[in-house]
């Protein structure tokens, strides 16, 4: 346990001070907060409950913060190779399954507080805005529950893809699937859109906010995983993400064992 | 600190060899990204198709792919070959300026893409799935925002030194364009910018406008990154993948 924590410590303090993934989240919300016309979060109606408006700067941030989240990620595991550490790392003394954990756990925890503090400003925002100093509490539940389990499920991919089919690519891929599987509506074409394994966090702003947050629950391709929008299904979506997410991780240590097997 | 240079004669073997030895620097992703995306819109629309989706919205998907797809695959890929080079010292100390050395590095990449649009464009053509403009008027479906896309991710790429960035500011870009589309066409002043005319609005009124600005600004653009390249030096410090 103690390793794990040391990797994931390492791997977060070297993260959290890359100046591009500070730049990039800042610039994508604040673009996108500036952009999000009348149907964003700041044009609820004076009477919105704090719940529903967090939920509402969550999904909006949802739009594009991933896409910077997993831009960051992409070239983490690559890099080691590309640089020589991968091998050097794989000579300590600890177990490679646990250099990966580690990896993915400080990656995803140093990308993720951008994304945090920026909800907190949001919040703040709010707060001031709205005269309710509870919106602070709900922007970090807002987090908590909209964000970070797709955040979770984004990393997983955005560290052992590009592996496999290399960081450009990836990225390319991944800016087509964010658009196909979160946004594109279920009604024009098959897609993961408005299903519990859409990581933007559909389910869980649904149940925060009350009512519809984009999709959720939506008749579509896949009708099982499309239920009714609710507490229950919020919390198996967030599971479901958070155990999708560790899916790429597994199968990734597996190939690497046996690759560090054969060589 | 301008880089300059001189004229260095090289027999057309020798440029050929330039031109090979590029190709190598530009990496498999640079061959496989273009037709990759095509082929991505060629899944999407088999999936729309399986879905029961009609014939008009099967055809605006399958003209998505050089439209939205490959501008996007080639933009991302251009990236990552502007931000990294393990030798650009070496590189800034040959007399070939580094904006020619960069030039045919990315005129690989424009082969491959207008190569893999061709042949996609043709296939479509006669297979009767093609739903665009006439036949000899198909380059301008997916020319103008290729070339626009990738500007502009060349200049970030330029300006910020950073693969995230960039790449992150033309996803941002390119997905505000797909969810905006409606706000986009519905004012005169962003009406010519936007980039998936021909498959979300048709081939209509204002269709060659907006394809001849979204050319020239792209073209202006690319401009400026040549203009930036006689300072190579400032891409030294690059650190991501």
């Amino acid at each position: 346990m103690s390793e794990l924590l040391a990797v994931g410590r390492y791997e977060f303090r070297m993260q959290a001070r890359k100046r591009s993934l500070w730049l990039t989240m800042l610039i994508l919300a604040t673009v996108i907060a500036l952009f999000q016309g009348p149907a964003g979060p700041r044009y609820l109606p004076a009477d919105a409950t704090a719940p529903e408006v967090m939920a509402g700067w969550a999904l909006l941030f949802g739009i594009v913060l991933p896409l910077g989240f997993g831009m960051v990620l992409a070239d983490r595991l690559v890099r080691d190779r590309r640089l020589g550490t991968a091998a050097l790392l794989e000579s300590l003394p600890v177990r490679p399954g646990l250099l990966l954990a580690g990896k993915y756990l400080g990656g995803l925890a140093a990308t993720a507080l951008p994304v945090l503090l920026l909800m907190v400003v949001a919040g703040g925002y709010e707060a001031v805005h709205r005269a309710d100093p509870l919106m602070l509490g709900w922007a970090v539940l807002a987090f908590a529950v909209v964000m970070l389990p797709g955040l979770a499920f984004v990393a997983g991919f955005a560290l052992t893809c590009p592996l496999a089919i290399s960081a450009p690519l990836f990225r390319v891929f991944f800016v087509g699937y964010w658009f196909w599987g979160n946004m594109l509506t279920p009604d024009l074409m098959p897609t993961l859109t408005g299903t519990l394994l859409t990581p933007i966090g559909d389910y869980p702003a649904s149940w925060l906010s009350g009512g519809l947050a984009l999709f959720a629950g939506t008749p579509g391709w896949l009708s099982f995983l499309r239920p009714e929008p609710g507490a229950g299904s919020a919390l198996l979506s967030i599971a479901l993400l958070v155990l999708f997410g560790l899916l790429p991780l597994l199968v990734a240590n597996t190939v690497l064992s046996r690759r560090r097997h054969a060589a | 600190m301008a880089q300059y240079s001189w004229p260095v004669p090289l027999r057309r073997a020798g440029s050929r060899q330039l031109w090979r030895y590029e190709a190598r620097r530009a990496g498999w992703a640079a061959g496989v990204a273009p037709p990759a995306a095509l082929l991505g819109a060629v899944a999407m629309a088999l999936l729309a198709g399986n879905g029961g989706a009609g014939r008009r919205q099967i055809g605006n998907l399958l003209l998505a792919g050089p439209e939205a797809l490959l501008p996007l695959a080639v933009a991302m890929t251009a990236v990552t070959m502007v931000a990294r080079d393990g030798c650009r010292e070496l590189q800034l100390a040959l007399p070939t300026r580094y904006a020619h050395t960069l030039g045919r590095r990315l005129g690989v990449l424009a082969l491959a893409a207008a190569l893999a649009a061709l042949v996609y464009s043709a296939g479509l053509g006669l297979s009767g799935w093609w739903t665009g403009p006439d036949p000899l008027a198909s380059p301008l479906v997916w020319a103008p925002p290729t070339i626009w896309l990738a500007a502009v991710a060349v200049l970030l790429a330029v300006l910020s030194r950073s693969v995230v960035l960039a790449t992150s500011g033309i996803a941002g870009l390119w997905l505000c364009e797909q969810i905006l589309a409606d706000a986009l066409v519905g004012h005169d002043w962003t009406r010519p910018l936007f980039l998936f005319t021909t498959s979300r609005v048709g081939t209509g009124e204002g269709w060659l406008t907006n394809r001849l600005v979204l050319t020239l600004t792209g073209l202006l653009l690319a401009g400026a990154v040549a203009l930036l390249l006689r300072r190579p030096h400032l891409l030294l410090s690059e650190e991501e993948e």
